[in-house]
């Protein structure tokens, strides 16, 4: 028998009930997750990529059984989240990162001892354990210190170190980088990596595209609570229409110049926008069929025409996405 | 293979709980105010409002003050251990790990009973070298034990307060109410019999006023109190402390379960 996927979410929705005010009751219902499936199979990066608010934090914090889901169903490991959640919390990391969630008065190591115990790691293995840790995240010789005089960038390792220190077989990180200068978030990203080759399955957010590209060899695209794609890098290219994309700037356009360049051979899509006198036409193209040499033989007589081919960016993709989901 | 066994013992997680108290309690100076000077003033005080109370006013004195002290930070700091878990952001994690959350919450509520013990410490040196003289005590041994024993009472109304810090993070508007109401209430500082007789019924609920009476009856000879005696007044202590472990157990799987549904785990 084939081992269950690590994580597999079907029809969860999550909605939050909240009340303000003391004699006067205001009554507030927001719709976080609205029906997700989601389907991830174990030992890989996998991604999930939303703007503020989509949804993010609240499904990773109910597959790390800290939220229970309103309707629906979430396995993790083959483990129901809110029935076997004594079963899912040994095996189960995770690093919601940021300044808070720690002990700032207490050292690094006081901290993790903490949490070993708790997590139930053998008392005779916990102190080779914490050792271990702290010097996976480079935190060994800041190990005595207080936490509250730790940077941004070592309370995130601080946080990572806690989140494996006993050994899960599955890590939750929510935007591990979020607010990590360049050289903190390269070595955030190398340590993430490195956990995947222990046999670690990583279920990653961030809004940062490149994060995203650069880690997750799959991934989702998470909008309003809603997955909008969820594919490979390659594969979520296609199907914004196009792995590669021309940009074409003018001095306006006439609209029978848009609908030529839209019946150009793999043109799928064409974006509009005005930039001070200038407009700036984005067509995503199928690799081969349409050239920029096409393009400029469709508008002939503007001055100062700029045309421009790349690839397809995972930030197109995703705006693409993020964009038609909005109302 | 993952490291974490998933079983954690009860003493185990109450053992790291407490050390975690421990080590927070010293980084943190604010807690000398009410651990070490405020038994001081508390038992000068004390000394000086029951000194003219007959042959047993130190024995009064020290327990007034003691209770006073020990109060604040045996139920108080209790609750507020679990406040400062929502301020920090570490209730999440905490109960995100496998540990059952009641033993966390023990461990809080045990190193309150310690330190409260060291502020009652306090407070019987400071009356004693304010009188000069140790307070007359017919069954020293008898008193000691009694004296852990109110402070486990006191515990176990802690933990029923933490439950209400891990439900909301307006739990301090409701220990702030209550906090002076129950201390007066349940005999901390003078017996309940002094209080009009509405109050008597209603100070029974909880397992510190009998147990106060308890250790009144034991402490000073001739006292009257609730007049059932003695034992009547321990078996009270014992079953109402019974009682609200149990409840505090109850509470705490369901108030679990609510922060999980209501999501309100981060908030402060």
């Amino acid at each position: 028998m084939s081992d269950p996927p690590a994580i597999d979410v079907r029809g969860v929705t999550r909605v939050f009930d909240s009340r303000k005010g003391f004699l006067f009751r205001e009554h507030t219902r927001t719709e976080a997750l609205r029906g997700i499936d989601l389907r991830v199979e174990s030992g890989s990066i996998f991604g999930l990529l939303g703007p503020n608010g989509a949804g993010k934090t609240t499904l990773v914090k109910i597959l790390a059984t800290l939220l229970l889901p309103t309707t629906g169903q979430a396995l993790v490991l083959g483990h129901d989240v809110v029935e076997e959640q004594p079963w899912l919390r040994p095996r189960i990391g995770l690093v919601l990162g940021g300044e808070r969630g720690l002990y700032n008065r207490i050292n690094a190591k006081d901290n993790l001892r903490y949490f070993a115990d708790l997590y139930g790691i053998p008392p005779a293995e916990r102190e080779e354990r914490i050792r271990e840790v702290l010097e996976r995240v480079d935190l060994e010789n800041a190990a005595d210190r207080r936490v509250e005089e730790y940077s941004r960038g070592m309370k995130q390792k601080l946080h990572i170190a806690r989140g494996i220190l006993h050994r899960p077989q599955i890590l939750f990180l929510d935007e591990p980088t979020i607010g990590l200068d360049p050289k903190s978030a390269r070595e955030t990203r190398k340590l993430v990596r490195s956990l995947v080759s222990d046999g670690v399955t990583i279920f990653l957010t961030t809004h940062y595209m490149f994060e995203a590209e650069e880690l997750c060899p799959e991934l989702a695209i998470i909008s309003k609570g809603r997955v909008v794609a969820r594919d490979t890098v390659a594969g979520l290219r296609q199907l914004v229409g196009g792995d590669r994309t021309i940009e074409v700037e003018a001095y306006g356009f006439e609209d029978r110049e848009i609908v030529s360049l839209r019946s150009l051979p793999g043109v799928s899509k064409i974006v509009t926008e005005e930039f001070g006198p200038r407009t700036r036409l984005t067509m995503r193209v199928r690799t081969g069929e349409t050239l920029p040499g096409d393009v400029t033989d469709v508008l002939p007589g503007h001055p100062e025409l700029a045309v421009r081919e790349r690839r397809t960016a995972l930030e197109d993709v995703y705006l693409d996405l993020v964009e038609e989901e909005a109302p | 293979m993952a490291t974490s066994t998933g079983h954690v013992s009860g003493a185990r997680a109450t053992g790291s709980s407490l050390r975690l108290s421990f080590l927070m309690f010293m980084a943190d100076p604010q807690w000398l105010i009410p651990s070490m000077i405020a038994p001081v003033i508390f038992g000068l005080v004390s000394f000086e409002l029951f000194r003219s109370a007959g042959p047993y006013f130190l024995t009064y004195a020290i327990l007034g003050a003691g209770m006073m002290s020990m109060w604040g930070q045996t139920l108080y700091g209790s609750g507020w251990a679990i406040g400062q878990d929502r301020e920090f952001g570490t209730l999440e994690p905490t109960i995100g790990a496998p540990a059952p959350y009641l033993y966390v919450v023990l461990g809080r509520v045990l190193w309150n009973v310690i330190s409260g013990l060291i502020g009652g410490g306090i407070v019987y040196l400071v009356v004693v070298a304010a009188a000069g003289a140790p307070p007359a005590v017919p069954d020293p041994l008898g008193f000691v034990v009694l004296f852990v024993f109110v402070m486990l009472t006191l515990a176990s109304v802690g933990i029923v307060f933490t439950a209400i810090w891990v439900y909301t993070r307006y739990a301090g508007f409701v220990q702030n109410i209550g906090e002076f109401a129950f201390y007066v209430g349940t005999g901390c500082m003078f017996p309940v019999v002094l209080l009009p007789f509405w109050t008597n019924p209603i100070a029974l609920f909880f397992p510190p006023t009998w147990a106060v009476d308890a250790l009144r009856y034991l402490a000073i000879p001739g006292y009257v109190g609730f007049g059932w005696g003695f034992w009547v007044d321990l078996a009270g202590a014992v079953a109402t402390t019974l009682v609200y472990v149990g409840v505090a157990g109850t509470i705490f799987r369901r108030v679990e379960r609510h922060v999980l549904e209501d999501g309100s785990l981060s908030w402060y």
